[in-house]
This record gives C-alpha cells, sequence and structure tokens, in this order.
C-alpha cells in the first residue's frame, strides 16, 4: 500500500510541479534555516562540555562594591590559591593559579610565531585532563619546562620531535618543551590554549612574591571540585576568604565559585548577579528557528488545503470504491511524509553547503556531526515533528469530505479552513514583520551609535605595542627618526589605545569628596602631545605643557569626571592620589567615546606620563600622504632597527574602534538573513493561494469582465483580500515588534529612541512585497481572456 | 421468484434549506429482486441521483426503512454499512470519475486495495477484467489518454471488478454519443443476463427501454404507473 501510496504521489508532484514547487521549497529553504540555526544552538549549548571534567570545573569569581554598584571580576591574587588548598583543600581536588590568556612571541631559530598560553601551577594538566602525546604531564612541575599543543608543535617544529628543543619567550624566557598535549576540544574556553608554562617561572622571574600582595587581582583561579561537593556550598564556604585575608581592602569583596557550565553562555554580571549573556541570543535564534519552521509548516497547511480542490473529486472517488477514511489519511500523510523527507535530505545539502559562510557570519567552527548517532535522532525528530504540524492537519481535513459533495466539486469556501488558513496568513506575517521590524532596530542603533561624536579624530592614527624594554628606552630616539619622514606627522606614547581603555584606579581624594565614596576613574598616561594628536577639546583650563614642570603632578579629566567628582569649578582643585602624591586639575576635556561606542561615557583622567607604563606608540600620519604603505613600511624599518628581536604588528585606531561593531553587525547581519527567509517563505505561500484564488475566481472574473469590469478593479479585487489579512498582522506585529525591540535596547545605554518610521517602514516593506506578490497572479487573472475561463466552465 | 435484494419502505430525503425542510424523497416503497434492470426515469431534480446515492449508502435516508439482503441498513454502524456496499455495491458514474494520476490497470484494482486482497490476486483479477472489456492495451494509459466511451469502460470494469451483486449507474450515458451509448448500454444488458442486478438512472427513453422495469420520479414521489 505504501508502495502504491509513494507512487500516487510522485504522479501527483509530477503534475502539480508549480504547486509542489512552491510546497517543497518554501520547505527546503525553512528546513535549511532551521538546520544551520540547531546546529549552532547545539555547538554553543555544548560549549565545554567535551572536556572530561566538565562536571567539576569552577573559576573562582569575586564580587566587589565600587560607588554602590557591585563589579563582578575574575580577576584573582595569587595568594589566594595556597589559602583555598590549605583551609578547604578537602572540597577540591585540585585549585590553580593561572595568568589571563593572552597572545606571546615563541621564537626558535631564529623563526617568530604568535602563540596563545597561559602561566598555571602544574595541577592544570590534571582538572584539564591533558592528553599527553609526548612527555608527561609531571613535566610542568620543572619551572624550565614548557608543555606546547599538538597544533602549535606541528607549526613551530614540523614533522621534528620538538622534546628538549628551547623556545624563546617575548624574546626574554628560555624553556625547554617537555611535553606535547592533544589540541583542547575547538568548542571549549582552552580552544586556544597553544601552551602552558609554569607559574613558578614567571612568579621567580618577575619577583612576584616581593611585589604583589592581595590588591593585584591579576590572575584567574580554576578549581576542580570533589565529586562530593556542591558549587553553592563551597561558594558560600570561601566567601569571605579574600575579605579576612585583607581586612584592608575596603572594596568588600565576595568570592564565589562560577561553574563551567555557566562560562560561555552566562558571562554577564550585573551587580553581582548573572544575568545571562549568550543564552540570549541562543533563545533568540532558537525562537527564529522555531518561527521559521512554522512558517514553512504554515505554508504546507495551506497551500495543501487550498489544493483540496483538486484532490476533492478524488476523495470522493476512492470513498465509493470502499476507501475507509483511515486509509485516505494514510494515504495523504504518507504523500505529506515523502515529500517532508525529501525537502529535508535536500536541506540538509544546502545546509552542509552553505554552512562555512554560515560560520563566517557566527565566527563559529560548527560541523555537521554525521557521524554522531544523536544527530540523526535529532534529524528524524525534526522530520516527525515537521510531518505532524504541517500535514496532519491537512489529512484529516481533505479525508473529511462526504463522498457525493466531493464528487460534485468541493466547495472550498466552507468555512472552517477558510479561516484557519488566513488565521496562519496573519501569523505568518506577524512573525515576519516582528522579524523585519528587529533588523530594521539593530540596523538603525548600529548606525546611529556609529555616528555618535567620538570627540577625538582617530584617522590616520597607528598605534604599535611597546613589547620590549628597549623600544621605551629609546621611545625619543625613535619619535626623532619617525618624525623626519614626511609621512609622519606625531609621535607620542601612551599606557592604553585611545580606542579602548581599560586601566582603572582608586584610592584618590578630593575636597568635597563623599567619605563612604568608593571612587573608581579610568586613567590614560600619556607622553606630551597626546591630546594635540587625537584632536580633543579642551573645554576649560588648558592641556599639559613643557613649559610647567609641575605638569607632572596634573590632572586633565573628562566633563563625566568633573560631574562625577561634583566639582563646579574643576579648574585648580587638588585631588591626592594614593596618599602620597597631590594632582592639581589643569583641564576638562570634552567627552571621548574610550570604550565601545554602545556604553556611556567613563569619568576618566589623564596624566602626563614618560616611564615604564607606556604600553604604545601612537603614530599620526600626515593628512597630505597619498601612500599609506610608504609610511608604515617606514615605521616597520625604525622599529626593527630599534627592536629586531620582536615581531612588528600595528593597528589603525579606525579599524580598532571598527570592531565594536563587529557582534551587532553580526546580529544584524542573521536577524536581516532570516527575516528575508521568514518573508520569503511566507510570499510563497501567498503566491500559491492567490494563484489557486485566482483558479476558483476565474468564472466570476470572466463574467465580470464581460460586464465590463477593468482589469485594475478586478486586480483590486483580487489583492484587497490579501492587504487586509497583511493589515490585520501588522498591527498584532507592531506591539509585539516594539517590545523586543525596547528590551533589546535596553541593553545599550547610548542608544535610539524607538522611532515611529521604523514601524512604518516595516509596514510598508511587508504590504509593498505581499501587493508584488499577490498582483503576479492577480494581473495575469485580470487580462485573461474572458471567453477562455468561460468556456471551460 | 428471486431473493429480494433490497426494499425501501416510506424513505425519505429530507435537507434544511433555511428554516424550511425540503423533502428530496418523499415516502419512497420500492423491492428490488436480485436479477433486476431498473430505469429511473424523471426530469432533472426529481431526486433520481439522490434515491441512487441513498441504495449505495453514499447518503442516507432520513426517515424509514432500507433493507439490503434482509439487513437493515438504517440501523446499522457506518463502519458495517461501509463493509456492506464495499461487499456488494459498484458504482458507475456520468462523469466516469476515473482518477487522474491512476493508470487504467489502477483504476480498476483500487476497489481491490480496499478489500485488503492480495497482490497475485489482483493481477489476475484485474487482467480478467481488462481482457473481458478488450482494453488490454490500454492498461498503462491514464483515463485523459482514453476517449470518452473507454473511460466509461474502465469505470464500469471498475465498478464489475469487486464482483458487487448490485450496480448503480447514475446516467452512465450522460456523457457520451449515441454510438458509444448503445455500447454502453449493450453492455449492462449483458452483465444483467450474467445476473448482475442493475438500477441507472436515465433521461433517455431508449436507455431505459433496456431495462426491465422503470420507476418514474417526480418532485422526489414514485409516479405510481
Amino acid at each position: 500500500m505504501i508502495r502504491k501510496h509513494f507512487k500516487i504521489g510522485i504522479r501527483n508532484i509530477l503534475k502539480n510541479k508549480g504547486f509542489f514547487g512552491l510546497n517543497v521549497g518554501g520547505l527546503i529553504i525553512g528546513l535549511t534555516s532551521v538546520i544551520l540555526i540547531s546546529l549552532w544552538v547545539h555547538s554553543e549549548l555544548s560549549y565545554n562540555k567535551e572536556l572530561s571534567n566538565y562536571n567539576n570545573i569552577a573559576s573562582v569569581m569575586q564580587n566587589r562594591t565600587f560607588a554602590g554598584e557591585i563589579d563582578t571580576n575574575i580577576g584573582q591574587a595569587m595568594q589566594l590559591a595556597p589559602v583555598l588548598r590549605n583551609e578547604y583543600g578537602n572540597h577540591f581536588k585540585h585549585v590553580v593559579t593561572s595568568t589571563r590568556s593572552s597572545d606571546f612571541e615563541i621564537t626558535y631559530n631564529e623563526n617568530i610565531v604568535i602563540a596563545n598560553g597561559r602561566f598555571t601551577e602544574p595541577d592544570i594538566t590534571h582538572l584539564l585532563d591533558l592528553e599527553m602525546i609526548d612527555g608527561s604531564r609531571a613535566a610542568l612541575e620543572d619551572i624550565s619546562s614548557v608543555l606546547i599543543s599538538e597544533s602549535t608543535a606541528k607549526s613551530i617544529f614540523g614533522d621534528d620531535n620538538p622534546i628538549g628543543e628551547t623556545l624563546k619567550l617575548n624574546s626574554v624566557l628560555d624553556m625547554k618543551v617537555a611535553g606535547v598535549y592533544k589540541d583542547l576540544p575547538k568548542n571549549s574556553s582552552f580552544n586556544k590554549l597553544n601552551f602552558i608554562a609554569p607559574f613558578e617561572r614567571l612568579k621567580t622571574s618577575q619577583k612576584y612574591d616581593e611585589r604583589l600582595g592581595w590588591g593585584n587581582r591579576w590572575f584567574q583561579v580554576f578549581t576542580q571540585l570533589e565529586n562530593n561537593s556542591s558549587i553553592s556550598n563551597v561558594s558560600a564556604l570561601i566567601k569571605d576568604v579574600a575579605k579576612n585575608s585583607n581586612p584592608e581592602d575596603s572594596g568588600d569583596p565576595q568570592l564565589f565559585l562560577f561553574p563551567i557550565s555557566k562560562w560561555h553562555l552566562y558571562s554577564e554580571f550585573k551587580n553581582g548577579v548573572s544575568v545571562g549573556g549568550k543564552i540570549e541570543s541562543v533563545t533568540v535564534f532558537s525562537i527564529i528557528g522555531i518561527f521559521i519552521l512554522l512558517l514553512a509548516c504554515i505554508n504546507f497547511i495551506n497551500l495543501t488545503t487550498a489544493n483540496a480542490l483538486k484532490r476533492g473529486k478524488e476523495v470522493g472517488v476512492r470513498k465509493t470504491l470502499g476507501s475507509s477514511r483511515k486509509q485516505l489519511i494514510f494515504q495523504f500523510f504518507t504523500e505529506s511524509f515523502m515529500l517532508i523527507l525529501f525537502s529535508f535530505c535536500i536541506a540538509l545539502t544546502l545546509a552542509f553547503i552553505i554552512l562555512p559562510q554560515f560560520n563566517t557570519i557566527t565566527l563559529k567552527e560548527v560541523t555537521v556531526p554525521f557521524d554522531k548517532f544523536s544527530f540523526w535522532l535529532a534529524s528524524l525528530s525534526l522530520i516527525i515533528i515537521t510531518a505532524i504540524l504541517s500535514s496532519l492537519y491537512p489529512s484529516v481535513y481533505l479525508s473529511s469530505f462526504k463522498p457525493v459533495k466531493a464528487l460534485k466539486g468541493v466547495n472550498d469556501n466552507t468555512k472552517s479552513p477558510l479561516v484557519l488558513r488566513k488565521t496562519l496568513i496573519i501569523t505568518q506575517f506577524v512573525i515576519s514583520s516582528v522579524l523585519i521590524i528587529g533588523t530594521l532596530t539593530i540596523v538603525s542603533q548600529i548606525n546611529h551609535v556609529k555616528d555618535r561624536p567620538i570627540g577625538f579624530d582617530k584617522d590616520l592614527l597607528v598605534s604599535v605595542p611597546i613589547n620590549n624594554s628597549r623600544v621605551l628606552q629609546g621611545f625619543e630616539s625613535i619619535k626623532n627618526e619617525l618624525l623626519e619622514s614626511i609621512h609622519i606627522d606625531q609621535v607620542t606614547a601612551s599606557d592604553v589605545r585611545v580606542t579602548g581603555t581599560y586601566t582603572t584606579n582608586g584610592g584618590f581624594d578630593w575636597k568635597g569628596k563623599d567619605p563612604n565614596f568608593e571612587e573608581e576613574f579610568y586613567t590614560i598616561r600619556a607622553t606630551h602631545g597626546f591630546g594635540k594628536m587625537v584632536d580633543w577639546e579642551i573645554l576649560e583650563g588648558r592641556d599639559f605643557s613643557r613649559e610647567f614642570a609641575s605638569d607632572s603632578l596634573a590632572f586633565l579629566i573628562n566633563e563625566t569626571a568633573a560631574k562625577y567628582m561634583n566639582l563646579e569649578n574643576p579648574i585648580g582643585e587638588f585631588v591626592n592620589w594614593g596618599g602620597d602624591e597631590t594632582y592639581k586639575i589643569i583641564g576638562v576635556v570634552k567627552d571621548m567615546v574610550t570604550l565601545s561606542p554602545f556604553d556611556p561615557i567613563v569619568p576618566t583622567l589623564y596624566v602626563l606620563h614618560h616611564g615604564d607604563y607606556l604600553n604604545y606608540v601612537n603614530i599620526k600620519l600626515a593628512s597630505n600622504t597619498g601612500n599609506v604603505e610608504t609610511a608604515i613600511g617606514k615605521i616597520e624599518s625604525v622599529f626593527k632597527k630599534y627592536n629586531p628581536e620582536n615581531l612588528f604588528t600595528y593597528r589603525f585606531l579606525d579599524d580598532e574602534y571598527q570592531e565594536n561593531f563587529e557582534t551587532e553587525k553580526r546580529t544584524a547581519k542573521l536577524v536581516g538573513i532570516f527575516s528575508i527567509v521568514a518573508i520569503f517563505i511566507s510570499c510563497l505561500g501567498v503566491l500559491g493561494l492567490s494563484i489557486y484564488m485566482a483558479i476558483q475566481r476565474k468564472k466570476e472574473i470572466g463574467i465580470r469582465k464581460v460586464l465590463g469590469a477593468s482589469v485594475k478593479s478586478i486586480w483590486q479585487l483580487l489583492s484587497k483580500q490579501f492587504v487586509i489579512l497583511v493589515a490585520i498582522s501588522l498591527l498584532i506585529s507592531m506591539p509585539i515588534g516594539y517590545y523586543f525591540s525596547s528590551q533589546w535596547l535596553m541593553e545599550y545605554s547610548y542608544r535610539i529612541n524607538l522611532n515611529f518610521w521604523i514601524f512604518v517602514l516595516a509596514g510598508g516593506i511587508t504590504i509593498g512585497i505581499t501587493l508584488i506578490t499577490v498582483s503576479f497572479q492577480a494581473i495575469k487573472a485580470a487580462i485573461a481572456n474572458p471567453v477562455d475561463s468561460l468556456k471551460t466552465e | 421468484m428471486n431473493t429480494k435484494l433490497l426494499s425501501l419502505n416510506e424513505a425519505t430525503r429530507t435537507v434544511n434549506s433555511g428554516s424550511n425542510k425540503v423533502a428530496l424523497l418523499d415516502n419512497i416503497n420500492i423491492q428490488v429482486y436480485e436479477g433486476e434492470f431498473i430505469s429511473l426515469m424523471g426530469p432533472s431534480g426529481s431526486g433520481k441521483s439522490t434515491l441512487l446515492n441513498c441504495i449505495g449508502m453514499l447518503d442516507n435516508f432520513t426517515g424509514g426503512g432500507y433493507t439490503f439482503l434482509g439487513e437493515p441498513v438504517h440501523s446499522m454502524k457506518e463502519k458495517n454499512r461501509s463493509k456492506l456496499y464495499k461487499e456488494y455495491i459498484g458504482f458507475v458514474f456520468q462523469a466516469y470519475h476515473l482518477i487522474d494520476e491512476l493508470t487504467v490497470w489502477e483504476n480498476i484494482e483500487t476497489p481491490l486495495l480496499y478489500k485488503s486482497i492480495k497482490s497475485s490476486e489482483r493481477k489476475a483479477l484485474v487482467a480478467d477484467m481488462l481482457d473481458r472489456f478488450n482494453i488490454v492495451g490500454k492498461k498503462d494509459l491514464f483515463p485523459q489518454q482514453l476517449s470518452g466511451g473507454q473511460q466509461q469502460l474502465v469505470g464500469i470494469a471498475r465498478a464489475l471488478i469487486g464482483k458487487p451483486k448490485l450496480i448503480l449507474a447514475d446516467e452512465p450515458t450522460g456523457n457520451l454519443n449515441s454510438k458509444q451509448s448503445t455500447e454502453i448500454m449493450e453492455l449492462f444488458s449483458q452483465l444483467n443476463k450474467e445476473g448482475v442486478t442493475i438500477i441507472q438512472a436515465t433521461h433517455s427513453e431508449k436507455n431505459a427501454s433496456y431495462g426491465s422495469r422503470i420507476v418514474n420520479l417526480l418532485d422526489g414521489k414514485i409516479v405510481p404507473e
């Protein structure tokens, strides 16, 4: 029987190619999107799960209170881990201090590669359950050793044996390769870990024991709990460890354990509480995925029930020949199932082909896990869910016709499917227009922020990191040599890039400060000429000047800082920093966007500095330089001269600034693509329905034309219905779109007000696309010769 | 005397038209014996088709009694009723009502599928039928590729494949030219001689004359002879 159904199904498809094209086309596009979204969502949800100690790993986090706000940070003092081991050792299998992961230059035989790594305590090897390819985990106990990952070994040594070879780290530390471990899973927080070096080595060489106390929270502490310990219990136990160990700390430090399962998706904290993070995108895209599947199923339902006109007769005949309703339901279901299976196969192939492009947008390395049983199980569930959603109702509906009526020709105006079909179309357009509103909101928010006045001139600004003390010592000579070039205008140095500050400081005191106020300022240290270079605007007072030697103890502050300090006339006020040095405020700078342009301006202090803290050389190219490459070449040659050991790297601050928009641009792209998919699927459905409507009303149209109706009036007659449906869906979608868009915008302090035009535009787009779709058919029907359409009746 | 195939006892079929009840069939009394060939005659709207549909159990009487082979159809459950007509009744339509997507062979085979007859037996039965109607050469064609007369032949073959006791034919020659009509009526006559009971609805006196008895209908009532 199934074979028969299959055969008839195929013949039906071949006979109604257009109809099935629309039906299957929508389904394929929908399923492709759903497959891509599911793969991405699955990869996000399974982040870190491949690590064997997934269930027991947690990092230690710290809540600190500044100016009434709780700030959550992963940074810990190096003294913490020993305390945890000694006093709470029975709860932990391993407690490991680690530096933050960062890039290093590794030199071997004159060749330099950039590698990401950490200095950690040796137990990290057990915590991460490193699989050693060569050497042993215990090798890390030797402080001159280093473990490298398989891929790093390959890129440095090729096929040669790396064990025992010496690598130079940042042209300073010599380290002996003592082991090679298998690369950690790509889909994990340690995916970039190219090498692991002993923390003890760093500690000794940098004399950390003498220099660093509880206040230097430069490190991370990872723990692996005992199997019978719970995160919440141990969190409660260790809560006050930092506070008790360092009673002078005024930030009220509270420690807690943050399980690895939350690192990736729940990384954002507000006032000490986890407020989500990437999980929000996961939720949003899951919902979009479900909606798109729904849209595709709705098409299927609408087109199949509209086709009842054709299938009705067959139902009548079969019933008179003795078919039971069950058999008919089964027949129709089999046909639909076949179509869905077929669509799924094509969709899977398409998804496989598109995946690389999709990965470049999502910045992931998702693959189709053809080898996993769970993947096929999930696919099967998707097919079954789709089949049930899309073909259960049509099968039941088609099989319900009374044979006598069906033989006379099904009158498609029976109420229930018509109402259902209209409801479904409205649903489709609600979903599509909510997505369009979302896309427009994101795009206009991005444009709004792009247009934000940033308060400085980032054009033609190049920054070169200072990664060697020779550069620092030779700064003046470097500067003079650079300035000889006609391509270079100005040269300064600073501790941070002006497009991305990160250094904060506390311990300030000034006249009128509330003694309970726990202040936190961003600080930018720079050489003379920095302000002129970035072209900042001095609102009051003056810039740093070489004429005043006293400027080494002077601050420029930004407008926000003046407000933050509650100073009406800041010029001339004195600020004590750290108890022993008093600085004078000599100027107020117009606010500059030195963090992400989506974020509010932070209170910032500018300090003159010519010492060790400088991390970047900033170079302003001449505005008339036609040849940026020559300028960069010049800069490179000068740096190579003073620092031949390190790689020469540079960044244009303009590029750096644009990177602030990457996340939002990605979201906009994805939401945009999926809203196009949604509207496209909806249009396929509307196209199909308008075709059927035109067939159904062929006679009516013929008669109307004979009676003198114009093409335009018939076009209106046929389009009106759909426009009304779309209008209703717009009314429904606007409040929904408004709600979601404003929720999304709440995340940004610098944001647009949701404008009326976004909704007008979304409405215009939706109605416009619908009209174009419907008009194809409507006009075709309207210009048909009435004689032909009446003859066929 | 042959056994009684079916009997209608004051059978009525009403429909609601607005607030009015309209009787499509009004107090029909009729007995049909096996081997009869009855022609229902009457103008359009007189109730011929409704009567055939109700007898064929595609439609139900709303009042009165309907007995088929001694069993009371009017009090039967849907399931049993469907079993009954699958077993004993075959339909022939004016518009043939072949399934467009199926070949001649498959169209004829379809009723057997619903009777769950084994594949080998189905093949034999269909082959016999094709043979008997001289349409073996057309077995792989689709309905649109046949003339009206040929389509109706397939329709009749399909009605006969289940070996029914009763054939209900609603204007079987309505869409055919006179030559084709004669052929079909000759065929019915032949089938009737072989023992199949036939009830046909027709406008044509010539066609009606093939039957053994004529029942005239007017406004849902049997016109007394």
